[in-house]
């Protein structure tokens, strides 16, 4: 699956590193890492409604502004796609909860992920809505 | 107690700012108890309380001197205070004078005090104000005019027109840098020039000089300074009988000339430095790279082989322990004291309820108490925000209370208090309560509620925190513009915390607010469990024990003659069940009596104890049961929230009941 995020949502790229773990782990974050000093959740997408991203060995994470670290199997490069090509997602994806939409771009499907929402769901998983 | 404590502390030299605070403290203390004692139908205990709050008085406006013999004899008084309010717990009768054996000392002390023609000194008419604005000076602010006049320091009004967004955080900022430069004594409300937006306020301030540039103003904001009261104008036969400053042994300064103006009164030797922040937290982040290698160099000696004589273990565990003071070192210097939130409250309680007209009792709780300067930082304007709201929509005029049957003072308690990782601030007013019919039609007619359905208390307190959300029809320059609640509440769960609303109509509302300290050194029961570590804080565990026979959750263990339900600690965390445990940790409550709540707390194994430097989670990491995380040399160790595991580990016993 690719992805697409945006530059200004992200605080910084960093080497994967070992997660910790939480006991009774909450759903939607997997562990914690030591980021700066201060413990910087761990995403699991494989909790997030319609991704099909499994659990794997990250090389990098991204480090949102709202303090949640993305766990990256690599990272393809930057682009600035035209107006034209964003899509919204179909009606009824259950990725629609963490995603803004996607974009078409050379025959390939990148999608959007909007980092309000993806924090917004976090908060109903470990709410249990 | 606490105000015999207080009073021990005075008998060692202090900055006369200190002793200050720590008289009002004092004068606030037994005025409570005076009015606490009246209440509950003990007048001699209320007047014994009344003749001690009026030294205080008389101390902190400077009319009686700090000595150790006054000392003395208020705490004597405090003693009596405190063993006579042992007796009437016992249920014995009242004394005709709780204070007759100190009658002679204050009968000196009172006498002393008195000025020296029967009248009191009063030099506020010095002020270059308007009548009406020098009669809303309070006494004690009349006072400490008249004693900075007298021992030479001018006396100036800064005028500034704030911003409404902003104002509460500069006039801190304005407020300060007073401080700082001399005494801040008052903060008035004044009418807003007709050219201008925002409040204005005037704040007199005594220093030796003042010019703009002081006062680090914003571009926009409009500043004035003017001279209020030149203290050469002081009667000469005044200046030369001058009221000492409480606690100062020193002589008064000379009156200021052009060549030489005198210098505010100085604190003690203490050498203070001020650093910016980022220095110490780069001093931290540099720390953390520090222990980073220490693990490595501890992973490298593991790895290997022969390693010897345990000498280099050793090595690294000094290095351990020289880490974590220095950790608790930097930790020390970003605390701050509950105090110094409350100082700034006060101020604008008083400026308020003047301008609103509704006076109020304001009471402090748990000032003692420290969280982080940065928190504080960022916490400051959302609890200012609440207190605002609680003055002005919570506190009746006191007419509406008097026709109610209330005291027309109304009452506000803050309090502070601790309770596990968070630092918990109750806001309690005696008020109207918060109209639940009004805000439920609001709701319906915002569409944020459907009608003809039943809403609970709860749910439409919390309505209030919804963004847009506001019942006042008129706005008013306090509060009520329809933002506010909303932006404390993300401002509250940014910082990880919580708000809860609750109140009870014509009786007043009580809003709490919690939030985790980020960061505290705990000193903890090391614990090994699904082959994890964790942490128990010490405060908590009762006992530790071994057994031989392997036990299971919901056996009952003899601790000391008590039989106490068993739970593994796997069970409460929602870990695969153990197949035995052989050791076990009594965990309760701290301080708490032996009845009170414990539970034998089943472990796979105990490592030990010590001390952690203690992070905790950040919100969408939070785990039932955890209070935060340490950093250690063989992972991340989880530091148990007490109280939550005995939750817990109830429910878990509860439910194995259910099933039995």
């Amino acid at each position: 699956m690719d992805l697409l995020l945006s530059t200004q949502d992200l605080r910084e790229v960093v080497a994967a590193m070992p997660v910790a773990p939480l006991p009774g782990r909450p759903r939607g974050i997997q562990g914690v890492v030591l980021y700066q000093g201060e413990f910087l959740p761990i995403l699991a997408w494989e909790d997030l409604p319609g991704c099909t991203i499994a659990p794997g060995r990250p090389v990098a994470v991204a480090v949102l502004r709202r303090r949640l670290g993305l766990p990256l199997d690599r990272m393809i490069g930057t682009l600035s796609p035209p107006p034209g090509a964003w899509q919204e997602l179909e009606p009824g994806d259950p990725r629609e909860r963490w995603l803004s939409g996607t974009c078409r771009l050379g025959g390939q499907t990148l999608l959007q992920v909007d980092p309000d929402r993806l924090i917004a769901l976090l908060h109903r998983l470990r709410e249990g809505r | 107690m606490q105000a015999r404590e207080t009073l021990a502390t005075m008998k060692e030299p202090q900055p006369a700012h200190v002793v200050q605070a720590s008289v009002n403290g004092l004068f606030r203390t037994t005025h409570t108890l005076k009015g606490m004692a009246g209440m509950l139908g003990f007048p001699n205990f209320s007047r014994a309380a009344h003749r001690l709050e009026d030294i205080f008085d008389l101390m902190r406006k400077g009319r009686l001197r700090s000595t150790d013999s006054l000392v003395e004899t208020l705490e004597a008084g405090m003693m009596a205070l405190e063993s006579g309010l042992a007796n009437l717990r016992m249920g014995r009768q009242e004394p005709d004078d709780y204070l007759h054996a100190l009658r002679r000392p204050l009968g000196e002390l009172e006498a002393l005090a008195r000025p020296a023609e029967g009248g009191t000194q009063d030099l506020t008419s010095l002020l270059d104000l308007p009548a009406e604005m020098l009669k809303t000076l309070s006494e004690y602010e009349r006072t400490r005019v008249t004693v900075l006049l007298i021992s030479g320091m001018p006396v100036h009004g800064v005028t500034v027109c704030l911003d409404y967004a902003t104002f509460d955080e500069r006039l801190r900022v304005y407020s300060e840098t007073l401080g700082r430069l001399g005494e801040l004594i008052s903060t008035l409300p004044m009418d807003t020039p007709a050219d201008r937006d925002g409040l204005a306020f005037l704040l007199v301030a005594a220093c030796p000089a003042l010019e703009a540039k002081d006062l680090s103003a914003l571009e926009g904001e409009l500043v004035g300074i003017a001279l209020l009261a030149d203290p050469t104008r002081v009667p000469a036969a005044l200046r030369n009988e001058v009221p000492p400053e409480p606690a100062t042994e020193e002589p008064p300064p000379e009156a200021p000339s052009a060549a030489a103006p005198p210098n505010p009164p100085q604190a003690q030797d203490v050498e203070i430095l001020r650093l910016p922040a980022q220095r110490v937290e780069a001093l931290e982040v540099r720390l953390m790279e520090v222990g980073q290698l220490r693990d490595a160099a501890s992973l490298l000696l593991r790895q290997a082989p022969g390693n010897g004589d345990g000498r280099p273990a050793a090595l690294l565990g000094q290095i351990e322990s020289g880490l974590l003071e220095v950790q608790k070192a930097l930790l020390q210097m970003r605390m701050v004291k509950v105090e110094s939130l409350f100082s700034r409250i006060e101020p604008m309680v008083r400026s308020l309820s003047r301008d609103m007209g509704k006076p109020v009792k304001l009471t402090f709780l748990g000032g003692d108490l420290e969280l982080e300067r940065n928190l504080l930082g960022r916490f400051s304007e959302p609890f200012l925000h609440l207190v605002r709201n609680a003055l002005d929509h919570g506190l009746e005029p006191p007419s509406e209370r008097a026709a109610q049957g209330k005291s027309e003072s109304g009452s506000l308690r803050i309090s502070a208090a601790q309770r596990g990782r968070n630092l918990r601030f109750d806001i309690r007013d005696d008020g109207r309560g918060f109209d639940l019919e009004r805000i439920e039609a609001r709701g319906i007619q915002l569409g944020l509620l459907k009608a003809g359905q039943v809403h609970s208390p709860e749910r439409l307190h919390r309505l209030t925190l919804e963004p847009g959300f506001s019942t006042q029809e008129r706005i008013t320059q306090i509060s009520g513009r329809g933002v506010g609640m909303d932006v404390v509440r993300t401002e509250v769960e940014a910082l990880g915390g919580e708000i809860h609303l609750s109140s009870e109509a014509r009786r007043g509302s009580l809003i709490r607010l919690s939030v985790p300290l980020s960061r505290a050194v705990v000193s903890c029961l090391k614990v090994r469990c699904a082959r994890q570590t964790f942490g128990i804080p010490l405060v908590n565990v009762g006992r530790v024990q071994a057994v031989k026979k392997a036990l299971h959750g919901g056996d009952q263990v003899d601790v000391l003659g008590i039989s106490l339900p068993l739970e593994s600690l796997q069970a409460c965390l929602g870990l695969p069940e153990p197949s035995g445990q052989r050791a076990f940790v009594v965990l309760g409550q701290p301080g708490a009596a032996a009845r009170s709540v414990q539970v034998a707390l089943g472990v796979d194994e105990i490592l030990g104890r010590g001390e952690v430097l203690l992070r905790s989670l950040p919100e969408l990491a939070h785990a039932a049961g955890i209070m935060g995380g340490s950093a250690q040399e063989d992972g991340i160790l989880w530091v148990l929230d007490p109280e939550a595991i005995l939750g817990l580990a109830m429910d878990s016993l509860m439910r194995r009941v259910a099933r039995v």
